[in-house]
């Protein structure tokens, strides 16, 4: 079985890396995971899992030349298989983004959930292939009106290219917002569930700070409790492996980012 | 949007403008910073736009080509890669005219955010702002009164369709685009009350 998620939100500053890892480890506890990082513009899932010195990433699985095989690029940490991009702007450009489809056809095969750490933005091909590529959309938002507007827009975005949305994440919510009245507004334009509705908290910077996700370096913050409680919630579908790695496969993908 | 002309520190291309917010948030720029993103230059765009500071904090962001400013001014000149970055000085009490256009301000860790995609200068810019500023943006009855115009949301959702549509065609996603009838399982009913019984 596998299901493939982009993790999403339009625009950055949500906590969508912090969000997927946290995703992650907490679904790894009942799943084979394979985390991402999807934002090949502006990685910065590596910095969160520790991975800074990576000497393979996603980049280098993306360059024809570099001749680098996949799973050299898939890291074990935490419990889940992480696999990061690297920071190089001249690795972005050199990047073939139908290298993508094939290297994530190839991770589908052998993992129950593909969690796509995605783009904070829409304005290229690259920017929208994940969310064109994965089964639904797990949107992040903080509770704003520009994050939300921003999370409407994406997820128009990915119901263009048939991608459904999963569920929504309210993150970094602060102790006097009531997110309760704003998430039943709000499930009245967004598909799915509202998944959970996370504290903000010292502990996720904290975390990023020692390149650890949240849940490994702060398991017991109510934060945590909080993704636990969004992964708990998350219907995981079994697809068949094999027919979302043809997927994946036949997926029409630009010839240039 | 009138900004009152400063004093040239430096210009120069900086491979990223977080660069460039990071070097104004050190030496606490009261000013002006013009951003031109080089890669939009090379495609025979024309994209420029300028982000102001009071002591090396973001204040005001305006896309001086579409002539829109505040956040979605800051998406207009977003673009990754190296910029051209034009340093101006000016005088705290000159700025403070234009610092009042309400429509036109940002919350201090945006510019890092969207410009740079980067979570450490944006956290590091609010951590250094004033205890007045951080709030910045966090209207609950803004949001609330938001999500109560419902003609105001299926405006946004209907941009946003006909605008990825456009892109997919422009950029050769069209055959993946889910066909117009296809019923969507994450649309419910609610959704459908909230396009108005349309589908797309």
């Amino acid at each position: 079985m596998v299901e493939a998620f982009a993790v999403a939100s339009g625009k950055g500053g949500t906590g969508k890396t912090t969000s997927t890892l946290a995703l992650g480890m907490a679904l790894a506890e009942e799943y084979d995971v394979t985390v991402i990082d999807a934002d090949t513009g502006m990685a910065n899932l590596l910095f969160h899992a520790g991975l800074d010195d990576a000497d393979v990433t996603l980049h280098d699985l993306l360059i024809a030349d570099r001749d680098a095989a996949v799973e050299d690029a898939v890291y074990d940490r935490f419990g889940m298989s992480v696999v990061p991009c690297g920071t190089s702007l001249t690795a972005f450009e050199a990047a073939d983004p139908k290298r993508l489809r094939d290297v994530v056809a190839e991770l589908a095969a052998g993992t129950d959930v593909l969690l796509l750490d995605s783009p904070a933005a829409l304005g290229s091909k690259s920017a929208v292939l994940p969310i064109v590529l994965a089964d639904r959309i797990v949107v992040v938002l903080q509770p704003t009106v520009p994050s939300l507007s921003d999370g409407l827009k994406v997820q128009e975005y990915a119901h263009s290219y048939g991608t459904e949305t999963a569920g929504v994440v309210f993150n970094r919510v602060r102790d006097d917002e009531d997110v309760d009245q704003i998430a039943d507004q709000a499930g009245r334009y967004f598909g799915g569930q509202t998944l959970a509705s996370v504290p903000e908290s010292d502990a996720v910077r904290a975390a990023r700070r020692s390149g650890e996700p949240l849940l490994a370096h702060a398991p017991d913050d109510p934060a945590a409790d909080a993704f636990r409680e969004a992964a708990a919630r998350l219907d995981v579908r079994d697809g068949d492996e094999h027919d979302v790695a043809e997927r994946f496969r036949s997926a029409v993908v630009p010839e240039r980012v | 949007m009138r900004i009152p002309r400063g004093a040239l520190l430096r210009s120069r291309v900086v491979d990223d403008p977080g660069d460039a917010l990071a070097e104004v948030l050190d030496e606490g720029l009261t000013g002006y910073v013009v951003f031109e993103p080089q890669d939009a230059l090379l495609l025979g765009e024309s994209t420029r736009g300028i982000v102001t500071f009071e002591d090396g904090i973001p204040v005001l962001a305006y896309d001086t080509e579409r002539d829109e400013g505040g956040r979605d001014g800051l998406e207009g000149f977003a673009v990754t890669g190296p910029h051209r970055v034009a340093v101006h000085a000016v005088d705290a009490d000159d700025l403070a005219e234009a610092h009042e256009t309400e429509a036109f301000r940002v919350s201090p860790g945006e510019p890092a955010r969207v410009l740079a995609g980067d979570e450490r200068l944006s956290d590091r810019t609010l951590d250094a702002a004033p205890e007045s500023r951080r709030d910045e943006g966090r209207d609950q009855s803004a949001l609330e009164a938001f999500l109560s115009d419902q003609e105001a949301i299926e405006q946004i959702q209907s941009e946003a369709r006909a605008e990825a549509q456009a892109r997919a065609e422009e950029w050769g996603l069209e055959s993946a685009l889910a066909d117009d009838d296809e019923q969507l399982p994450g649309r419910d009913e609610a959704d459908d009350v909230a396009h108005g019984g349309t589908r797309y």
